[in-house]
């Protein structure tokens, strides 16, 4: 299954992405030429060869907050994601494999942080917090997004559980905890990294979102911040575009890797999604009713 | 008819859980957010506000289950409290004012996105693997992953700051006295497209990419096979039997959608200063109104238990096996 995710040139392009994020992430503070934090230029600098990305209204390198920036949104986006898979397929793989009530009061409970509209929901949980750090928006995110995990997880548990190994491991009187963990999981595989990716994205995304809105700590470095301080200091309405740009499409590629990645999955997954090229001849003559 | 029955008391059960959040936060959290509100509120505050903000959020001198019954009560009767940022006016009256420009947005790019994901969907899917569809598809799932921050910053940037093709904020010109006439209408169009466009560019891949796969499995089904052998037209084909039946996942995903929606709209009314629920919530999170933040909270819910039960009705619309029962 991997050989057939690396052959796939969505993947390799989306794998290519994430990885270069990635190493940002780690070595940033070293590839970085400035302290994020420092007065370094005059204020509002457009791009120029000593700041490639020009400076902030406050005359910090905006390149340089861009790769320090990675990191914490990285790291956000990773654990909230690990965090919704974590729940979404303990409450997924629970209720599939239980059935009756338990299934029952689980669906009920998925089924309503699901249609309780997220954002909001975010917005009153940290303004009650106050100034959240990366971590508590981490844990905010993760905690209120587990819905889709759950429901896919626990769709994709339901039709595993009625093959026939799975009747039959349960006929040889496998403990239930051996059933979930070595029959259903790694049959869960696809649809678990689907979820985290899917995850990692909305995590990224939902941050520098609720960052912008004004709920993070202003000191922290991050995409969202960034973003945030670009609006507050009115820096499109002066021009200075780049302050904007740079935050915005990291954000935008980083996305955009990701989502390849899961484009590839599944369709390694669904082969009925593998797109076989019909030619317009063929189509033609079969819909005309001619043999072709 | 049991399905629509069992859905509205799934809604009731799902409001209830957000007023009880509502209800339960203040209390759970350490510290007493009527104070923290009274000591930034900046201005000075007369003494029965801030009685009503304690009554607001339930804080009397009761046990529990009677302040929890209480601030049912009130959520019931639609009485959210007061205002903190906006004072003299309640915590309902802020939100209803803003509450038509957040529905103009939303529900004017979803109507864009969905027509146009749809339509784009299926002409993928009908010539899956021909340079419509392996253009069309990964654009869409790129466009998918661009959040409608990035997208009402970048565009407000480029069409409104740099090209001054249309306007940077507000939703309609301050000059103008609002009211029915073509002028109005004509300013309140063009104030609303780029906050529209932007909010449709990022549902549009969502629904081209659903609608796409469910008519490319549904393309395999027997009975399409049988189409094509009773010589039935194309369009024919395409469109009443192929499209009608793959549509349900769109539907269903459309009112799932409309949440993220209104978070979007949030949003892009921040960066266009757009007057809808989202700048007005803006505007109470910096000054720390409680009230007012939890009262959106129940107002987005209201909307999207509304859309879902549209959804639902669309569904059993299309979906003959619901009626059965």
């Amino acid at each position: 299954m991997l050989r057939t995710l690396l052959a796939n040139p969505k993947a390799a392009v989306g794998a290519v992405i994430v990885g270069v994020f990635l190493l940002l992430a780690v070595f940033g503070p070293w590839i970085a030429p400035a302290n994020p934090n420092q007065r370094v230029a005059a204020p509002h600098q457009p791009p120029s060869a000593e700041h490639v990305l020009g400076s902030t209204r406050m005359g910090r390198d905006v390149l340089s907050q861009t790769i320090h920036g990675t990191r914490t949104s990285l790291l956000v986006g990773f654990s909230a994601g690990l965090l919704v898979t974590i729940i979404g397929v303990a409450v997924g793989v629970t209720a599939g494999y239980a059935g009756g009530r338990v299934d029952e009061g689980l669906n009920l409970a998925t089924n309503i942080v699901l249609v309780i509209p997220n954002l909001p929901l975010m917005l009153v949980l940290a303004s009650f917090i106050g100034q959240a750090g990366p971590f508590v928006i981490a844990a905010i995110i993760g905690l209120t997004s587990w819905g889709w995990a759950a429901r896919v997880v626990r769709a994709q548990t339901l039709s595993l559980r009625q093959r026939d190994y799975v009747l039959a491991a349960e006929l040889l009187g496998e403990p239930a905890w051996r059933i979930v963990l070595v029959e259903l999981l790694p049959n869960l595989t696809s649809i678990i990294g689907f979820t985290f990716i899917g995850s990692v994205l909305y995590a990224v995304t939902t941050e520098a979102t609720l960052e912008f809105l004004g709920l993070g700590d202003p000191l922290a470095v991050s995409w969202g911040t960034m973003l945030y301080h670009a609006q507050s200091t009115s820096a499109l309405l002066v021009g200075a575009w780049w302050e904007i740009a740079a935050p915005g499409l990291a954000l935008v590629i980083f996305g955009a890797g990701l989502s390849l990645l899961n484009f590839a999955l599944d369709e390694v997954a669904n082969p009925r999604l593998r797109t076989l090229r019909v030619p317009k001849a063929v189509m033609k003559a079969a819909l005309s009713g001619r043999t072709a | 008819m049991p399905f629509l029955a069992r859905r509205l008391g799934f809604y009731v059960a799902a409001f209830l859980v957000a007023a009880t959040f509502n209800f339960l936060l203040p209390r759970l959290l350490p510290g007493n957010p009527v104070d923290v509100m009274f000591a930034q509120a900046g201005t000075a505050l007369p003494p029965e506000s801030l009685e009503a903000l304690k009554s607001t959020f339930g804080f009397l001198d009761e046990p529990l289950p009677v302040q929890y019954l209480r601030y049912l009560a009130s959520v019931f009767t639609w009485d959210l409290g007061l205002s903190v940022k906006f004072h003299p006016l309640t915590v309902g009256e802020v939100l209803w004012a803003s509450l038509p420009w957040t529905l103009l947005l939303v529900l004017a790019s979803a109507a864009l996105a969905f027509g146009l994901g749809t339509l784009g969907g299926i002409a993928a899917a009908w010539r899956r693997g021909g340079w419509l569809d392996s253009t069309l598809a990964p654009a869409a799932l790129v466009l998918q992953a661009v959040p409608p921050l990035v997208t009402s910053l970048l565009a407000l940037s480029l069409f409104a700051v740099t090209l001054k093709w249309l306007p940077t904020g507000y939703a309609w010109e301050p000059m103008l006295d609002l009211g029915w006439t073509w002028e109005s209408i004509a300013s309140v169009a063009t104030h609303a497209v780029l906050p529209v466009t932007t909010l449709a560019l990022a549902q549009v891949g969502g629904y081209l990419v659903t609608m796409r796969n469910s008519m490319i499995n549904l393309l395999g089904e027997d009975y399409i096979t049988l189409g094509i052998a009773k010589g039935l037209t194309e369009s024919r084909l395409r469109h009443a039997y192929a499209a009608r039946n793959a549509l349900l996942p769109s539907v269903t995903s459309l009112a799932m959608t409309l949440g993220a929606v209104f978070g979007g709209a949030l949003v892009t009314e921040v960066v266009f200063n757009y007057p809808g629920l989202g700048y007005t919530l803006y505007q109470g999170i910096t000054a720390r109104d409680y009230p007012l933040v939890q009262g959106q909270l129940l107002v987005m819910t209201l909307a999207m238990l509304v859309a879902n039960f549209a959804a639902d009705l669309a569904a059993f619309a299309l979906d003959p096996r619901l009626r059965r029962g």
